[in-house]
């Protein structure tokens, strides 16, 4: 059942919840695994429904679930900017932030990208890689990335499988795909899920301060 | 204020976006108004018109040329006039019709509750009107093109409204009201509740675009009572509607009291629905995209060095 709460920076007295702490929910609805609730700055909406259980997909009678904290995480490739195949596995032996966002050249999408470059030096200090991932072609990316001077890759999941296969909830009823980060020890396991839809710089801050403290 | 002389007092209707400098402009008397933006560059880049709904545009014309003080397009007609005697009349038959039924009903608390929350509503009303006109749709656009045409020019020319006549100001929404509240007051009596909530909400919109001009003014130049009011948040402020005329243009959209403005801002409304919009229908918003040359505010100063 979806649910959402105003903003409680308002002082308005009709205005309810405070948001929840990101990355490790633990007042989340046992059904929901942690990482299928989103937030916004201010609204927190679940994005889940009677209908189906957003931590599983149910994909013709099989049930895939959810990459969530302490999972390995599925591997993938696919193309990033250039055109060229990149697997998950060529990272292995490092951290490695994987965030994904709704789209290239959108407001929210643009401050995190900018935000991650700007930190990019402190992710590689603490021996950790970034990957970008959206169902933008490489076209898109490297246009993205040029504009913006990404230091980092972006990969196109075209058709969103992936994002699908990692669970990765949509926003607003479904109208929104998700924008949420991963960190993946030096194994290849989720170690840190975070999810905010519209206050992307701090996914910035969160999985910064969790590689700067591991 | 500063006065230039005239040197070639051609008539050029207002509001329009596509802007062409290739006029030389007579002279003009400025007031200062408070919604220029920092630099007065004209490579500034500034990306949307400020909305403010139909009422900037009041005739089918193209034109695009800088306003002109003393721009008969800038006063009122008897056809404007009348519009807003309509508007007036009709928002003022609800409204008493919400007060004999009350009083026939010994109701009070009804419908003024009503009415509040129409003056709420309208102001929720306003900014969702004024973020969709600002950021979607062309001069072209079917039914709503001369309005998104004239909140361009008004992003360009945002002074200008401070020199409009009270009718001229006001006639679009008169004219919109008149259409919408007629057949209410006709149709619905002995409601008290419903006539409280139309005549406040539809009565708001209707002045919203007067308050919207107040909101450019400076405080100098407005009576005092009006001066409390904004301050008061009973109407919306002059620094809150300039926000909206600096970048990033996405924010502050309310012009009726402002009260939702911090809350639609703050809860990233706009930007969802901008999203949604996006993801569903594939449409840009203007506020995504840099500013060009068509949306740069020209400050009264920029204009008069231009003529110069």
């Amino acid at each position: 059942m979806a649910s959402f709460s105003l903003p409680t920076n308002n002082t308005l007295p009709f205005l309810l919840h405070s948001r929840t702490p990101k990355a490790t929910l633990s007042q989340n609805p046992p059904l929901l695994p942690k990482s299928s609730r989103s937030q916004f700055h201010g609204l927190k909406l679940s994005n889940s429904s009677p209908v189906s259980i957003p931590s599983s997909s149910y994909v013709k009678g099989s049930i895939v679930a959810k990459i969530t904290e302490g999972s390995l995480a599925p591997a993938f490739t696919l193309k990033d900017q250039d055109g060229k195949t990149v697997s998950l596995s060529k990272f292995k032996g490092k951290p490695v932030v994987v965030y994904f966002y709704p789209a290239d050249e959108t407001p929210g999408c643009t401050k995190q990208a900018c935000a991650f470059r700007d930190s990019y030096e402190k992710f590689k200090k603490a021996g950790a890689e970034v990957i970008g991932i959206s169902g933008d072609d490489p076209s898109s990316h490297k246009a993205f990335k040029q504009k913006y001077k990404l230091p980092f890759t972006l990969l196109s999941d075209e058709g969103n499988r992936v994002r699908k296969e990692w669970g990765v909830p949509a926003d607003l009823f479904g109208a929104l795909p998700g924008r949420q980060t991963y960190v993946l020890d030096k194994n290849g396991v989720v170690r840190l899920v975070y999810n905010n839809q519209f206050q992307p710089e701090k996914h910035i801050d969160e999985t910064l301060k969790f590689l700067q403290s591991a | 204020m500063a006065i230039l002389p005239r040197h070639n007092p051609t008539f050029r209707p207002l509001h329009h976006a596509r802007l062409s400098h290739h006029n030389s402009l007579p002279a003009r008397i400025y007031c200062s108004t408070t919604t220029t933006p920092a630099k007065p560059s004209r490579d500034q880049i500034i990306k949307r018109p400020t909305i403010v709904p139909a009422a900037l545009v009041q005739t089918a014309a193209t034109v695009s040329t800088r306003p002109v003080l003393n721009d008969p397009s800038l006063q009122s007609t008897w056809s404007h006039r009348v519009w807003v005697a309509s508007g007036c009349t009709t928002v003022l038959i609800s409204l008493s019709k919400s007060l004999t039924t009350a009083v026939d009903s010994h109701i009070w608390i009804e419908p003024i509750l009503a009415g509040f929350i129409g003056y709420v509503l309208a102001d929720l009303g306003s900014g969702i009107y004024h973020w969709g006109i600002d950021n979607y749709g062309d001069s072209e656009t079917p039914f709503f093109g001369k309005q998104i045409e004239a909140f361009q020019g008004h992003h360009k020319w945002p002074w200008t409204i401070t020199r409009r006549q009270f009718a001229n100001n006001l006639h679009a929404l008169a004219r919109a009201v008149t259409f919408t509240v007629l057949p209410l007051d006709l149709i619905c009596n002995d409601n008290a509740v419903l006539h409280g909530f139309v005549g406040v909400c539809l009565g708001c919109i209707m002045f919203s675009q007067q308050f919207h001009a107040w909101a450019h003014c400076t405080k100098s130049k407005l009576p005092a009572a009006v001066v409390a009011l904004q301050d008061a948040g009973i109407l919306v402020s002059r620094s809150q509607h300039a926000a909206h005329h600096r970048s990033p243009y996405n924010n502050n959209y309310c012009i009726v009291s402002g009260v939702w403005n911090e809350i639609l801002d703050n809860s990233k409304f706009f930007e969802a629905m901008e999203m949604i919009l996006f993801f569903k229908l594939g449409v840009r918003p203007r506020s995504w995209t840099e500013p060009n040359s068509d949306w740069t505010e020209e400050t009264e100063s920029a204009s008069l060095i231009s003529e110069l």
